[in-house]
């Protein structure tokens, strides 16, 4: 028997890994960007905590969150409730879930990078912009923002691949539902306990060329952040 | 009064105080009116010149007061008026001249004129750009530019946008002197121009002359003189003057030798020697040598491989906060030397009293500010 078995594999775990990943990727750019932003640039009570917060879930064991996550998003909760109620559904163990749990993962590191990238940013030149007419989003979008670039892009690489690569999370609230939530790094952990070493090694081949191509590509942007 | 032969077109009345840690409070509080024109602020690092154009751009919130620029109020702490930045049409040209890198020199002075349209703000842009003869530049970016030139843009975006106010903030300071007569020419050019009040931040004695026709003189956060720039600087006496271009350090001294082919000359005073630039004195001829606090770097360790032909090692005798910065007093061979840092650089070389430090400074760090024959 051969060690990859390429006929058998199955592609739907990588295609719903990529789909998932690139939406909670766009997800963590969105809220990435505008704690990011809050955290540089305002100062409130709780600050300090809120980074904190933020930064959970890169210490917390998955299953602690994923179990936080149940508790808050599961259908006997409010937030679970009011989902089933509006949208007819339940959230947990969906493709929903799955997304929530990638974006979870890969938030805490687009915040710290969105944070320091912002505080390289001169208020300076910000003030200099207001002072030409600008409106604050105008400020964001024409100075601040393009001069963050680079670092708030090479971020959103990283999260793209940390939203791809999550395990824990994903298997306590998405569950693991062949052809339905079960993302590729799910469906390795199934083939190995099915014994099923040949379908997990291809898939493991897959997903680490992938990962390697996207680490290159963080750095490559990251480097020339700092030229 | 009928002798003002001026509209007051600014008049600014401030309380401002700023605290941080480990410092005392400093306090700002001012109050005068001027007309169009360039009006000199003058005065030593943290005398407060630089709040006042903080103050009335909006970065910073008096503690009480009111600024009025052609009628228009800014901020009055009593009315309750607090304009915004975008609101106060304030034509700013930072130190640094904080201009955007990503963005081309056109693009730079395009981005105040976005309420225009497309075909009136390119033209508009172009038609200042050639007066500040850029237009061959339009394309580059600021980096590519020389300083000169560079703080020509930051004088075109600022201008182009048809401010209420001019704030210039130090603008020739980085700048080598041939570089700064061409600036001080195109500046009293554009200037005659503008029917607007012009504040000009500096501690250069010669660009006050040069360049204003009103100087208000600061020290400590208050006016300590105002008027006709030649009859003031010249009631200041040149001792005060010297201390409040910056010139904290003033020796008094003989010239023991020169060096005409290096272009220096050996200044002595006490135990201690420096080496100045040259300049039309005879040997034992007693002169006043200034040095700027400013121009003073401090190095916790002996210094190797630096250009600066003045190492001192002496011992940190005093340190006093003055503004946001710091003056650290250093006794060398029984000269009391005064050197300004900032509280990020004493942060982080953890400064005490009693501290063995260099002091190192260049030869053009030294001036003659006086001599006797």
């Amino acid at each position: 028997m051969n060690i990859f078995d390429w006929s058998s594999i199955d592609w739907f775990p990588i295609w719903l890994s990529f789909r998932v990943a690139t939406l909670a990727t766009l997800i963590a750019l969105i809220l990435g960007l505008s704690c990011g932003w809050l955290l540089a640039r305002k100062n409130f009570l709780g600050k300090e905590w809120l980074d904190s917060f933020i930064a959970l879930p890169l210490v917390l064991p998955p299953t602690v969150l994923g179990y936080y996550l149940l508790v808050v998003l599961g259908n006997r909760s409010p937030v679970g409730q009011f989902f089933e109620n509006t949208f007819g559904f339940r959230l947990t163990f969906t493709v929903t879930a799955a997304v929530i749990a990638a974006t979870i993962h890969a938030l805490p590191l687009m915040v710290k990078s969105v944070r320091a990238a912002f505080e390289q940013v001169p208020t300076q030149l910000e003030n200099a912009a207001r002072l030409l007419g600008a409106s604050e989003w105008r400020v964001f979008f024409t100075v601040t923002l393009p001069l963050a670039g680079r670092t708030v892009l090479a971020a959103t690489v990283l999260a793209f691949a940390r939203a791809l690569g999550d395990f824990g999370v994903t298997i306590m609230i998405a569950g693991n539902i062949p052809g339905r939530t079960q993302t590729a790094a799910v469906a390795i952990y199934d083939y190995v306990q099915a014994g099923k070493d040949a379908q997990a090694a291809a898939l493991v081949v897959v997903v680490s060329v992938l990962a390697l191509v996207i680490m290159y590509a963080t750095n490559r942007l990251s480097h020339r952040a700092l030229a | 009064m009928l002798r003002s032969h001026f509209v007051t077109m600014l008049f600014i009345n401030l309380l401002i105080k700023r605290s941080s840690e480990n410092s005392p409070v400093f306090t700002l509080s001012v109050e005068f009116q001027t007309g169009s024109g360039i009006t000199a602020l003058f005065g030593p690092s943290g005398a407060g010149k630089s709040t006042i154009l903080q103050a009335i751009a909006g970065l910073l919130h008096p503690e009480k007061g009111c600024i009025v620029v052609s009628a228009e109020t800014f901020f009055d702490s009593e009315k309750k008026i607090d304009l915004s930045l975008q609101k106060r049409r304030v034509g700013y040209v930072f130190q640094d001249l904080a201009l955007f890198s990503h963005l081309s020199v056109e693009a730079n002075v395009i981005y105040g004129l976005n309420r225009l349209n497309r075909h009136e703000r390119r033209s508009k842009a172009l038609e200042i750009l050639e007066r500040f003869g850029l237009e061959s530049f339009i394309r580059r970016k600021p980096h590519e530019l020389s300083g000169g030139q560079q703080q020509r843009v930051a004088l075109a975006r600022a201008v182009v946008i048809e401010p209420r106010i001019l704030l210039l903030d130090e603008p020739l300071s980085a700048l080598d002197a041939a570089t700064k007569r061409d600036l001080i020419e195109d500046l009293k050019k554009i200037t005659r121009d503008l029917q607007i009040p012009i504040l000009y931040v500096t501690h250069n004695r010669d660009e006050v002359l040069a360049l204003s026709s009103k100087v208000i003189v600061l020290d400590h956060g208050k006016i300590v003189a105002q008027g006709e720039p030649l009859s003031v600087l010249e009631n200041l006496g040149a001792p005060t003057l010297a201390r409040l271009s910056g010139a904290e350090n003033l020796f008094e001294g003989v010239i023991i030798e020169k060096r005409p082919e290096r272009g220096t000359m050996t200044f002595q005073t006490h135990q201690c020697q420096l080496e100045i630039p040259f300049a039309g004195y005879n040997v034992e001829n007693k002169v006043r040598l200034a040095i700027r606090a400013g121009d003073i770097l401090l190095s916790l360790a002996e210094p190797v491989g630096l250009s600066a032909r003045n190492r001192l090692h002496g011992r940190v005798t005093q340190l006093t906060p003055q503004g946001y910065d710091l003056l650290v007093q250093t006794e060398c061979n029984g000269m009391l030397f005064t050197a300004l840092i900032t509280r990020e650089a004493q942060q982080e070389l953890k400064l005490k009293l009693g501290q063995e430090v260099w002091l190192v400074f260049k030869t053009h760090a030294c001036y003659i500010v006086e001599s006797e024959p």
